[in-house]
Parts: structure tokens; C-alpha cells; sequence
């Protein structure tokens, strides 16, 4: 009965059902396709092509060369800018990486309430993040009407500035983009441990390895696909920070705070510098299309060590 | 604390639970979680605390605690600060669109991922290729691009034909535009792909069609993704903040997340409106969790498996 079964199955493969009617198959995905050229596919090229063109206001005039990279580059903002869009990718790696990886092994060892904790700990995830952004912001009011100078003024200090502090600022959005992105990131690599062999824990321990031994000789190897996959995710997506800023610090004190994305966001829907704002994006996409592809490239010598 | 010694899974194995150094790591690992937890809650709880909290109240003192607390203060703020913030429209506006948003993604997503999964026409392994591809795109340089062809849609800009239509003011960009999702597509390629080819072919033989084979067949068997990815559309709108915050100008059609922005732009909002406000903007995405927690908490091991 079975065999005949898998006889069909086989035949099928060929039969009259994946072979007939090529342009009704077709069909299906046509919607899909269409709205991916629309709004993704064609953007990307026309963001490129317009970004060596002339704009008055949203129309494209006539074509002038890498004039717009010229003038973005040239705008004393730009080094600034660059330099602080690092600074949230720095900072958000020393911040925000480690953590949910650390706190999904402690929950992973849990006998007791691990579904309760892991509940617990999901709850910034599931707040809207521009809701998160403008809590925070509230939460670092320089006055002493904010959660966190109530609690300086517990312990008898006075207020501080918070994203008044212009050296600090950007490690201070970072931390509440971190609070938002951790139960997530925390998640992501729960399930990953899962995975895990249980033998190869009990084989570490008759050898004798202790207990900083097994995390480094068996548990790392074991989920560093996910560690690089989120690693250069979280750099991509913190390369493009635009919300944050804008909900927080509107990019001050005195640009202390302004990333790339924000000025794009200037630039296209502020300023009305269209052109520069196309250029810009056009840098940020080749910067971050170098970053993926070193991404592909690491992980396919990771592979092969493995 | 029977329970410790059938533990199976983890670092700490049960041998190292009976030492006394396996039991100090333990209880240092749930006091890091309790801290951890702690830390997820205070800032929910001073909000609350905070939104129920006399204006006056709020800048004399910096109690953490409200001074009074009754079920009357709490009806007065919650109905002061819903006549001042005039969420209503908002809501409603958001929760139709959710709807709409929801039925244009399934529609287009569940049927892309069949024609990937398995009517399989030639050429369409090199187009899904595609189509992931798309997930490793930076978004960011789009959203100029795609403003500009929103002013005349379906045409990249006014300048190639002079005419199309400007969607600007309507949420039609938002619903087309978050339609195809590469990841959606995918998820549901791979449900499909678990379904046996013979259950299809006895269907073929019974004389159903494509379209028969798609809604009697593939559709019931794949449940949970099907779930998974509705909670998540219909709690996305709850969320997303800058699309429709550009395309969206008119106050009458504005939806929830900018509303909020909005709101914490406003001078005249006092912190304890304010932070009333960011309750009742959760409120959806908490009720979202709370009803399909099972589903979410899920549904990302889903996801991470692939990752």
C-alpha cells in the first residue's frame, strides 16, 4: 500500500498537474511579482539613476553627473554624521549584542517558571517602538519629573542631563533601542540552544571540562550561525537609524545625536534637497551591500571549518 | 526541588546541581533573570503609576507612588486624557486598515508562495531566488524613490508620462506596498512544501483545479503560518510609524503610531496624558499577545530555525 503510495508521489512529479497550463501557474505569483518591481526592485535602480540627476523639487530635470555625491560629501556635516552613525553601530554592539545571548543561555538552564520569565522578558518587544522611543524619552526628561532622575534622586544624586549630554546621547537612544530589540535577539537564540545535543554536554562533563569549558567548547559552536546572522543583521539595521532619533532628540543637542538616516530624512522630506538625499542613500546602500556580502563570505568559511 | 535532578537540558547537568557550586551558579543565573524582569517592568510600571497621577502631583513631587489611587482617579484620567489626546479616529482609521492590510498580504503572499512551493513553472526557482534577495536590500534608499512614484502611481515619476495617479493622503502605497513581503513568502513556500504531492494528485484526479487544490487543500493544511502571519500584519499596523507618517498628512485618515508622534511634538501634553497616551497606543499589540502569545512565542522558532 505504502510503496504504491511513493509510486504515485513519484509519477507525480511529471504528472499532468505540474506540467499543464504554464501561464496559469504563473498566474498566482503575478500580484507578487508585480509589487516587487513597484516597490522595491524599481525604487532601488530609480534611487541610483536619480541620484545623478537634477531635481526640482520631487520631478528629475536633466542629468548632472555625481554633482549630488560632490555636494553630500562636501557639506561639513557629512564626516560628522558618518562618524555618529558608527557610534550607534558601536555602541549598540557593546550595548545590546551580548545580552539576549547571555540571558537566553541563563533561561535555557532554568528548571523552574521558564515560560514565565521568557514571558516576562518579552514584554518590550510587544510595545510599539515609536511608543518606546517617546517612554524613554520621557523616562530621560532632565527634569526631576523622569523615571531615571527620580531614581538618582533616591540615591541622593542630582538630575543629569541624559540625552541633554552630548558625549552620551547616541549610548542613550542605544540602550532604549536595546531595551525594544533584546526579548527578540533573546528568543532567536533560545530556539537556536534548543538545537543543542545534549550528549555533547554530558560527553564535555565525564572529560571533565567545567562549566565556562562547555559554554566556549560546546555551546558556542553550536550557535554561532545565529550569532553572526544577528550580529550583521543588528549592524545593517542600526547602519540605517532614522525613527529613534527623530521621536527622541530631533538629532541634537547640536547634531550629537543625527545618524545618515536622519539627514536622508532631512534632506528628502525637510529640506527639499532630493537629489542629495538620493545620493545619500545610495552611499548607504553600497556601504551596507559590502557589509552583506562579507557576511556571505564569513559565513561561508565558517561553514567549512564547521 | 525534585526537578533538579531530572534536569536534561543545558549547560549545568544534574550531576552539577548537587554540588553546592552548581546550586550558587543556579540561583546567580535567576537572580540575573529576576533583575533582568525587573528591568523589562519598571519603566511599565512608572508609566502607569505616572498616567494616573494628578498634573499637579507629578511636578511637585518625585514619588514613585501616587498619593491617592481609586477606581474614580482612575476612570477621571483615563477619560480626561482620552478627550484631550482624540485617539478615536486614529483607531478606528488603524483598525480598518490592519483589515485591509491584512487581506492584500495573505491574498498575494499565500499565492506567490503555491506558485514557488509547487505548481513550479519553469523560471520560477531563478524568480524566488529573486524575491529573497530582496530581504538583503537595505530599505532605506527606497523611501525617496517610492515617494516620488506615489505622486504618480504606477509611473516612477511625473515626468515620464505627465499623468498617473497621486496616492498621497490614502493608504493605498501602505497596503500595496506592504502587500509582498519576501519573508511571508517564503514561510508559506516552506508550508506548502511539507504537504504531500499526492494529496494533490488524488485531487487532480477528482478533477479539482489549481484554484480548487489551493483553497480545499493548501490553505487548511497550513494553520499555524497562516495565524502566525496574520497576528503579525494585523499587530504590524499597530506599529509602523514612519511610512505612514509621510504618506499620511491628513489628520482625518492618520493612523495610530503617528498620532502618538505627534502627541509627544505637542507642548500642551502633560507627562501624565502623555505616558496615557503610550498605554492606550499598546493597548492593541498587548491584547494581540495576550490572545495568540502561544502563536508568537512560537511562531519566531519558526523563523530562527531558518536563521
Amino acid at each position: 500500500m505504502s510503496s504504491n503510495k511513493c509510486k504515485k508521489a513519484k509519477k507525480s512529479e511529471k504528472g499532468s498537474f505540474y506540467k499543464k497550463s504554464f501561464v496559469s501557474s504563473w498566474l498566482f505569483a503575478v500580484p507578487a511579482i508585480i509589487l516587487m518591481y513597484l516597490f522595491i526592485w524599481r525604487p532601488t535602480v530609480m534611487g541610483f539613476v536619480w541620484s545623478l540627476f537634477k531635481m526640482k523639487g520631487y520631478t528629475p530635470k536633466f542629468y548632472i553627473g555625481i554633482q549630488n555625491y560632490v555636494e553630500v560629501m562636501r557639506d561639513t556635516q557629512f564626516i560628522p554624521l558618518f562618524l555618529n552613525t558608527l557610534k550607534y553601530v558601536l555602541w549598540s554592539i557593546i550595548v545590546g549584542f551580548l545580552p539576549p545571548v547571555l540571558l537566553a543561555i541563563i533561561v535555557n538552564e532554568m528548571v523552574y517558571f521558564k515560560q514565565k520569565i521568557m514571558t516576562f522578558l518579552y514584554l518590550p518587544a510587544i510595545i510599539p517602538a515609536i511608543a518606546v522611543s517617546l517612554l524613554w524619552k520621557q523616562m530621560y526628561d532632565p527634569t526631576e519629573i523622569g523615571l531615571l532622575n527620580i531614581i538618582l534622586a533616591k540615591f541622593g544624586m542630582s538630575p543629569y542631563q541624559w540625552l541633554g549630554d552630548g558625549n552620551f546621547t547616541i549610548l542613550w537612544i542605544v540602550v532604549s533601542m536595546t531595551w525594544k530589540s533584546f526579548p527578540g535577539a533573546m528568543l532567536l537564540y533560545y530556539s537556536a540552544l534548543q538545537g543543542v545535543n545534549q550528549e555533547l554536554y554530558e560527553a564535555a562533563t565525564i572529560d571533565g571540562a567545567g562549566l565556562l569549558k562547555r559554554a566556549w567548547y560546546v555551546t558556542r559552536p553550536q550557535i554561532m550561525g545565529v550569532l553572526i546572522l544577528n550580529f550583521v543583521r543588528q549592524i545593517i539595521g542600526v547602519f540605517q537609524v532614522m525613527e529613534q532619533p527623530l521621536a527622541m532628540t530631533g538629532g541634537g543637542p547640536d547634531g550629537a545625536s543625527a545618524s545618515l538616516g536622519y539627514q536622508l530624512y532631512k534632506y528628502g522630506f525637510v529640506t527639499q534637497r532630493v537629489g542629495h538625499a538620493m545620493a545619500l542613500g545610495t552611499i548607504i546602500f553600497v556601504v551596507l551591500i559590502f557589509m552583506t556580502i562579507f557576511y556571505f563570505r564569513l559565513n561561508k568559511k565558517l561553514e567549512e571549518t564547521l | 526541588m525534585k526537578k533538579f535532578q531530572e534536569k536534561t537540558t543545558g549547560l549545568l547537568t544534574n550531576v552539577d546541581l548537587k554540588g553546592t557550586k552548581g546550586k550558587i551558579i543556579y540561583w546567580f543565573f535567576f537572580a540575573i533573570l529576576v533583575i533582568s524582569c525587573l528591568i523589562t517592568f519598571l519603566p511599565a510600571i512608572w508609566t502607569v503609576f505616572t498616567a494616573l497621577k494628578d498634573p499637579n502631583e507629578i511636578y511637585a513631587s518625585t514619588k514613585f507612588f501616587p498619593e491617592k489611587l481609586s477606581w474614580g482617579i482612575f476612570v477621571t484620567r483615563v477619560s480626561d486624557s482620552w478627550t484631550q489626546l482624540k485617539f478615536g479616529r486614529s483607531i478606528l482609521n488603524t483598525l480598518y486598515f490592519s483589515i485591509v492590510a491584512w487581506a492584500f498580504k495573505l491574498t498575494v503572499c499565500t499565492f506567490a508562495g503555491y506558485t514557488f512551493s509547487k505548481l513550479k513553472p519553469k523560471g520560477s526557482a531563478m524568480v524566488f531566488a529573486l524575491i529573497l534577495w530582496t530581504m538583503m536590500m537595505p530599505s532605506q534608499m527606497r523611501t525617496v524613490p517610492n515617494y516620488i512614484s506615489f505622486l504618480s502611481f504606477p509611473f516612477a515619476s511625473r515626468t515620464e508620462f505627465g499623468i498617473g495617479i497621486n496616492l498621497l493622503d490614502t493608504y493605498w502605497p501602505l497596503w500595496l506596498g506592504g502587500a509582498v513581503d519576501a519573508f511571508a513568502i517564503m514561510l508559506f513556500k516552506n508550508a506548502f512544501d511539507s504537504i504531500s504531492n499526492s494529496i494533490i494528485e488524488s485531487a487532480t484526479l477528482d478533477g479539482a483545479g489549481k484554484l480548487k487544490i489551493f483553497f480545499s487543500i493548501m490553505i487548511p493544511l497550513s494553520g499555524p503560518i497562516i495565524i502566525y502571519e496574520s497576528i503579525m500584519t494585523l499587530s504590524g499596523a499597530w506599529s509602523n510609524f514612519f511610512g505612514p507618517y509621510l504618506i499620511i498628512q491628513d489628520t482625518a485618515k492618520q493612523l495610530l503610531p503617528a498620532k502618538i508622534f505627534l502627541m509627544g511634538n505637542d507642548g500642551t501634553v502633560k507627562q501624565n496624558t502623555y505616558l496615557m497616551g503610550l498605554i492606550i497606543a499598546s493597548m492593541p499589540q498587548l491584547l494581540i499577545f495576550a490572545f495568540f502569545k502561544k502563536y508568537i512565542m512560537g511562531g519566531i522558532n519558526v523563523g530562527g530555525v531558518k536563521g
